[in-house]
Order: structure tokens, then sequence, then C-alpha cells
């Protein structure tokens, strides 16, 4: 059997694509989870910036609008979340799974009307750089800006949190809002800023999936991956950079197992299915047996509340 | 140039409680100021009140003479008042340099500089790439210190600074604090603690139940009537009588290991001692160096091998604290809310909780509400607890009348052995005072106590013979009248 090379570039190059929704939710989450607080709405939040990104390309007709859109869809659900842990201060798991079944809820009711109707063609970049080099062309060339940008975004979510004083901030936010707040930091405002950055940014890995994955409004069409991006960011113990090699495997696996289906491996079908999530979790936990490093980069203070008495 | 802070008629008042009545004090730089009071005092608040973090409902703050406006700890800092809190404010996972940077609006080199050579001046000697956590707490304690002194702050506040740290570094502090007085900087020293009083501070400002009682000079008081003017009342002082010398050996702990897979925690190497009945062990030791490990192993928490214990002729080593209890052991946690009682529960409800088996408590799997709430009644009246509605949950207690009911509750069976970690940690003068002739008293009934606390005072006060832990190994066990207090805080520094 002779295989052709530039498949095998094609092959990686969808499972990338598949990753990244993933990536971007899950570099959301980590900042949101880095500052202490645990938003189990990602899935929510993705599933309204997809229904928001594809309604707004279908009645505006503008692609910009359509993206930014979703990221801002993303930034007032999750606005919802942190009034109600930041300022009303309810438990954080109960909301966020709130969060989750009220945007499911939400963008079935919404997306009724736009069933059926086909996507829009979204530009991609350096397509005509795509033969220039065998394997590497069609894995490099010819995506488009959000597909590059994901995988920017976990070197700069490390750059971020460990180089930057804002960066610093938010890890000292999450070590121990009270210290943080004795230091005249304002760890709500912080809160509030991680919180609606993490929606923006599964608003717009929901946006990937409904105008460029698979261009069109589907009921539930997340399909579970916000529940991953969360699992993902748990599990690389809150490093983005392994978040990235979790969404690869993840993506990985699914691409290959719907490939070994289709040539009619005799493997039980369901196995196939659950083996993502299975390796996926297997090689995380390995590649993050560390536990000092485990305890140096957990957010102490995760999920716990904080009120400021005065 | 000379600072003058001034706190005129500040009250705060939370619901159900005053913590600052109409208080007002003045400060001038060049003393050392002692703000002193049992817990509850009120001193805490006023000097939240001062960094910024509690806002009085009432009065003013000035600083030579200018009004502040202390809203938040922002404030604070802009007019040069540091704080270093009892409960650190440090984040433990980030560095010591990210630490220190987080509020600095410097350039990295330029602060990294500037913090050498205060650690130069001072002597202070700080890895400053390491995690937070690695440090011990006097070391954090100074990264504290220089966070404050980045600042060259013109007022430096202490609270209860000593309550983690050895005879050494409390020393080592105190000789820091009087050079930063030398220099100008106004220090206002909060304690309960009267022996650091006399021997740091120039002035002494009394507080009780959110009142200022008194206001004087070091010289014109000592120990008493510092503790008087505190407690508001005269305080019996305890002494223990000597214990009869007996040799009726109750607990002998052979060849003890514990490895732990927690690298947070500590290992303990090659325990061996045994404790008479009558007796009282003292373990003394720095938090943190594997008291909790060695209560949680002797408690059975830790379940170890079963011979490594032998209790009363039993091997016990692989037995869980309720098995424990029913070879007549028994156990008072530090954490009293956490580990002792369930704060949510009420009072009968957490005198119930330990004693499954030996009691009547329970009748064929059902509660026997009236019995229990019976024995809850008699351990309020017997042990002194300030309440009488048993129904009460026991987060509303505080710290010492919890410590009363647990210790009531953990006699019920009337054990041989008491197990006590830390039990007056946190309590007032007066309660202390009752919980150490209770220990005295269980000892005098020929039952044995095995005492593990950071307290030095307290261990050379109860204990019949003492011995150091220090990074999970015991030192040699001493008759505590061979021991002194320097003595004892040279082998809490892991010196021989």
């Amino acid at each position: 059997m002779i295989i052709d090379i530039n498949f095998v570039g094609l092959i990686i190059a969808s499972i990338m694509a598949s990753a990244v929704p993933l990536i971007l939710a899950s570099c959301g989450e980590l900042i949101t989870e880095r500052s202490g607080v645990l938003n189990l709405g990602v899935e929510g939040m993705m599933i309204i910036g997809a229904i928001s990104g594809f309604a707004l390309m279908t009645v505006t007709g503008s692609l910009i609008i359509a993206v930014f859109g979703a990221m801002l869809a993303g930034v007032l659900i999750s606005t919802i979340f942190a009034f109600l842990t930041q300022t009303l201060i309810t438990n954080h798991v109960a909301t966020g799974l709130a969060l989750t079944i009220f945007g499911i809820g939400i963008s079935a009711m919404i997306g009724k009307n736009f069933v059926g109707i086909p996507g829009k063609e979204f530009p991609v970049l350096f397509e005509g750089l795509k033969d220039t080099i065998p394997l590497l062309g069609p894995i490099l060339f010819g995506h488009s800006i959000v597909f590059y940008f994901a995988f920017a975004l976990p070197f700069i979510t490390s750059y971020f949190l460990k180089k930057t004083k804002i960066g610093l901030i938010v890890r000292a936010v999450g070590d121990s809002p009270e210290s943080a707040s004795n230091q005249g930091i304002n760890v709500r405002l912080i809160r509030y800023a991680c919180i609606l950055y993490g929606g923006a940014m599964s608003g717009l890995a929901g946006a990937y999936l409904s105008m460029i994955y698979t261009p069109q409004w589907i009921e539930n069409m997340t399909g579970g991956r916000g529940w991953i991006a969360l699992a993902l960011v748990v599990f690389s113990t809150w490093n983005p950079i392994k978040i990235l090699i979790g969404a690869m495997i993840f993506g990985g696996l699914t691409i290959i197992q719907f490939h070994m289906q289709a040539i009619g491996v005799r493997i039980p079908v369901q196995f196939l299915t659950a083996l993502p999530y299975i390796v996926t979790i297997i090689v995380l936990v390995v590649i993050s047996r560390d536990s000092r490093k485990i305890r140096l980069s957990t957010p102490s203070s995760l999920g716990k509340s904080f009120h400021k008495d005065n | 140039m000379n600072t003058n802070l001034k706190i005129s008629n500040v009250t705060k008042i939370y619901p159900g409680c005053v913590a600052n009545d109409n208080v007002s004090l003045e400060f001038n730089s060049g003393k050392i100021y002692a703000l002193l009071g049992e817990n509850g005092a009120g001193k805490s608040t006023l000097v939240k009140i001062l960094s910024g973090v509690i806002i009085p409902d009432e009065g003013k703050i000035y600083l030579n003479e200018n009004n502040l406006n202390l809203n938040s700890p922002l404030d604070a800092k802009k007019n040069d008042i540091g704080m270093v809190f009892q409960h650190f404010n440090l984040f433990e996972t980030l560095s010591v340099f990210d630490n220190l940077i987080i509020d600095s609006d410097e350039q990295r080199e330029s602060l990294r500089e500037k913090i050498d050579s205060i650690m130069k001046k001072y002597n202070f000697s700080i890895d400053l790439d390491i995690p937070v956590l690695n440090l011990s707490a006097g070391q954090k304690q100074k990264v504290e210190i220089i966070r404050c002194l980045i600042r060259s702050p013109k007022v430096l506040i202490m609270d209860e600074p000593t309550s983690v740290l050895t005879e050494q570094e409390t020393s080592e502090l105190f000789l820091s604090l009087k050079k930063f007085s030398e220099e100008g900087i106004l220090i206002i020293y909060i304690t309960h603690k009267l022996k650091e009083v006399m021997q740091l501070c120039d002035e002494v400002a009394v507080m009780r139940r959110g009142k200022l009682v008194s206001v004087s000079e070091i010289k014109n008081e000592n120990i008493e009537s510092l503790a008087n003017k505190m407690v508001g009342q005269n305080l019996r002082t305890i002494k223990k009588k000597k214990a009869k010398t007996s040799s009726d050996q109750l607990i002998k702990i052979t060849n003890l290991n514990f490895t732990s897979e927690d690298p947070f925690e500590t290992n303990l190497m090659d325990i061996n001692f045994s404790v008479n009945r009558g007796e009282c062990l003292g373990i003394a030791g720095i938090s943190g160096n594997g008291q909790s490990e060695l209560f949680q192993v002797l408690s059975g928490e830790i379940i170890s091998e079963k011979k490594s214990i032998e209790f009363n002729n039993n091997y016990i080593g692989d037995l869980n604290p309720q098995e424990r209890r029913e070879y007549l052991m028994a156990f008072s946690p530090e954490d009293r809310l956490e580990q002792a009682a369930i704060p949510q529960m009420k009072i009968f409800e957490n005198v119930a909780l330990n004693n499954f088996k030996s009691s009547n408590f329970f009748n064929n799997g059902l509660i026997n509400e009236n019995k229990i709430k019976e024995h809850s009644k008699k351990i309020i009246s017997d042990f002194n607890v300030n309440t009488d509605n048993i129904e009460l949950k026991s987060q509303f207690l505080s710290g010492g009348n919890l410590q009363k009911l647990i210790i009531g509750r953990e006699l019920i069976t009337s054990p041989d052995l008491l197990i006590c970690f830390n039990p007056t940690w946190g309590l007032d003068v007066g309660a202390i005072n009752y919980i150490h002739e209770t220990l005295i008293k269980i000892n005098e009934q020929n039952k044995s106590i095995i005492l593990i606390s950071t307290d030095t005072d307290e261990l050379l006060k109860l204990s019949d013979k003492i011995s150091v832990i220090h990074k999970g190994k015991l030192s040699k066990i001493m008759n505590t009248e061979e021991v002194t207090s320097e003595k004892l805080g040279i082998l809490m520094g892991g010196a021989n």
C-alpha cells in the first residue's frame, strides 16, 4: 500500500482542526480557573457562541460581526455566572451546571429558525502555499485565522501567566484571595475579568464549530466538547502547553477512530468512540504525575467563594 | 523625622459584639508600642482598621496631623503604614520574588537590588526564587517584613508575630524590630504574650472586650499587673505538683516509622518512647516538624505496624481511632472545628460522635437522645462551658468553650491516656488556665497525657518529661526539671 504523503498531511490538518475548539475553550477556562473560579458552564457558553455566530452570520452576512458577536455572546452569558458567583456569592458548581443547561436550552430555542440553512464559506489564509511543501504544506497553510489563533493561544497563555504582571496577579488571586485582597488587589474585579475572558474564548470555540468546522446549525452541536475542555484543564494540571497536547491526542483519536470505523476494523464501535476520552485522560495523568508541580500549579482557592468582610 | 500616629474615637460594631468601643490612642516614633489583650479583646480589629482591611463605623486616624481615609489596604500602603499579619498574606505557590513584586511598581531589576540591600542590611538570607511554601515560618515572616520595608514605611504593625517562631527566631525578630525603631519606624506590636511585652516594648496599651483599659510605660508594669489588666481579674497561678514516680508503663512506642506520600507532609523516623501511668509527656517543636503526623499515628488516623504501639499490654498499632478508644485512649486534635467537632452539628450531637460503642448513647442503632442530652448538660456544667443551650451549633462556641467541651467529651470514658495536640492554641488566658488545671487533674488521677504542643511555656508547666520533635525525629526524653526553654529552643532548631 502506498500512502500519499499529502494525504497524511491532510489527516494531521484535520486532527488539528478538530482540536481547535478544545484548545480555545480550555485556554479560556484555564485563565478562569487560575483565578480560583470553577466555571462548569463551558458547554453552555460554547453552544451559545455557536448559535450566536451562526445566527449573526446568516442575518448580517458579516463574518467579522458574527465572530465577534459570538465572543460577545459568550461574555454576556458568563457575566450572568460572574454576577451570581462573585456578587451574590452563589456556589460555583451549581451555578456552572445551571449555565450549561440554560445555554443548551436557549440555543435550541433561538436555533429553531436556523436549522437546515447552509453556512457561509469562511476565508482561509495562505491557500496558495499548500502544495509548495510536501506533508507540511497542508498542515501549515490553508486554514482560517481562528485556527492559527488557537494554536498560538497556549503559548500566549503560558507567557501571560508566567511573565506578565497581570498574569502574576491572576495566579495570586487563585492561590489566596484573602492575601490578595489584603495586598490591595481587587479580587472581585480580577475574577470578573477572568470569567468574562473564559466566556469569550468559549464563545469563539462555539463559533468555530458552527461557522468553520461544520458550517451549519445543529441542535446540541457542541456534543460534550465543553466537558472535554473542562477535563483537559484539570488533567493538564492547569498547564496550557499540556492542554495543547491533550487536545491533539483527543482530536487525533477522534479522527482516527472514524477512519477505523470506515475501514471496518473489527473492534466494537462503542469502544472506538470511548477511546479518545480514555486515552487522553491516561496520557495527561501520566505526563502530569509530579505531585510537587501539581501543588505549585493548582489554584488553591479553586471553586471557593470569596467574600470580603468589612 | 518624627512620626505621630493618632487613633481618635474609633468604634466598630459587629452584630452582637462591639469590637472597638470608642478607642483613642497616640503613638510616636522611636518607641515600640505593645497592644495587649486576650483573643476577642479587639486588638486585631483595631490594627485591621489601621491597615485599611476593615473600615470603622466611627472615628478618625491621623498620621502626622493628616486625617487618613483608609478604605482599602492600598490606602494604608500609600500612607506608609505597613502591616505583618498573624496569618501570613503570602501566595504559597508563587516564588518569593513574585510575592514581593506583585504589589510593587518597580522594575524587576531595581526591585531585586533593593531587596538584596534590605536583606544585607538586616542580615536576612532567603532564596528569592523558590516557592514560598518551601520556606519555614520564620522565613515567611521575613518575606512579609521585607515586603513592608520595600516601601520604607513610617509605621510597622506586627500582629502576633511570634506565634509560629522558635526562641531563636523570636530573639532575631526582636533585634530587627529594635533596629527598625532606632531608624525611626514607629512599631506597634500586637500580642497576648506578656513576657514579650516586657522584653521588647517601651509602652503598653491594654484592651479588654473592645475597650482600651490602660496605657502605661513598661517600666511601671510587671507581668502580674499586665495579666490582671488584661483579664480584668486576679488570675490564679497554676503549679503542677511533681508526679509520684511510677514505673507502671502504659504506652510504649517502638521503632515507629511513617513515610508519607504527600511531599508536603513530614516523615516520622524511628520514634521510640514510653509513658508511665500518671505521667505527662510533652512533645515540643516548631509546627510542621511532624507533630500532626505523630498525632495521627498515635490516634489511629494513620495506621501503623501492629507491634509498634503497645498500650496496656496490647498491640494496637493497626487499630483505627474508634477501636483505640475502646482500649481507653482519648484524643483532642489540634483543629477544633475541622477535626474535633463538626461545626454545623449541635453541641449534644457532637458529644455523641466519638462514643459509638462504649456508651449507652445508642440502642440497637437508634439514638438515645435523652441520655446524650443529659450527659451533654453534665459536661457543660462540669467543664465550665459558657452556654446553657445544648442545641447550639458547635461553630458558635468560642474556641475556649469548644475546647472545654471537647476535653469533657473525651473524658467520658475515663480514658487511661489523653493525647492532646495544641489544646490551648489561640485561647485566651482564662480558658488556658482552665484547660491547664483540667490536664493537671487528669494526671493527679493517675491517668496519662501525651501533650504535643508548640507552646514551650505550656510544656514546661505541665509535662513531667519532655522530648523535642524536629524534622520527624524525636530527641531523647528529658526530665522537665533538667530543661530550660532556651535548651528546648536549641533542640527545636535542630541542633544537638
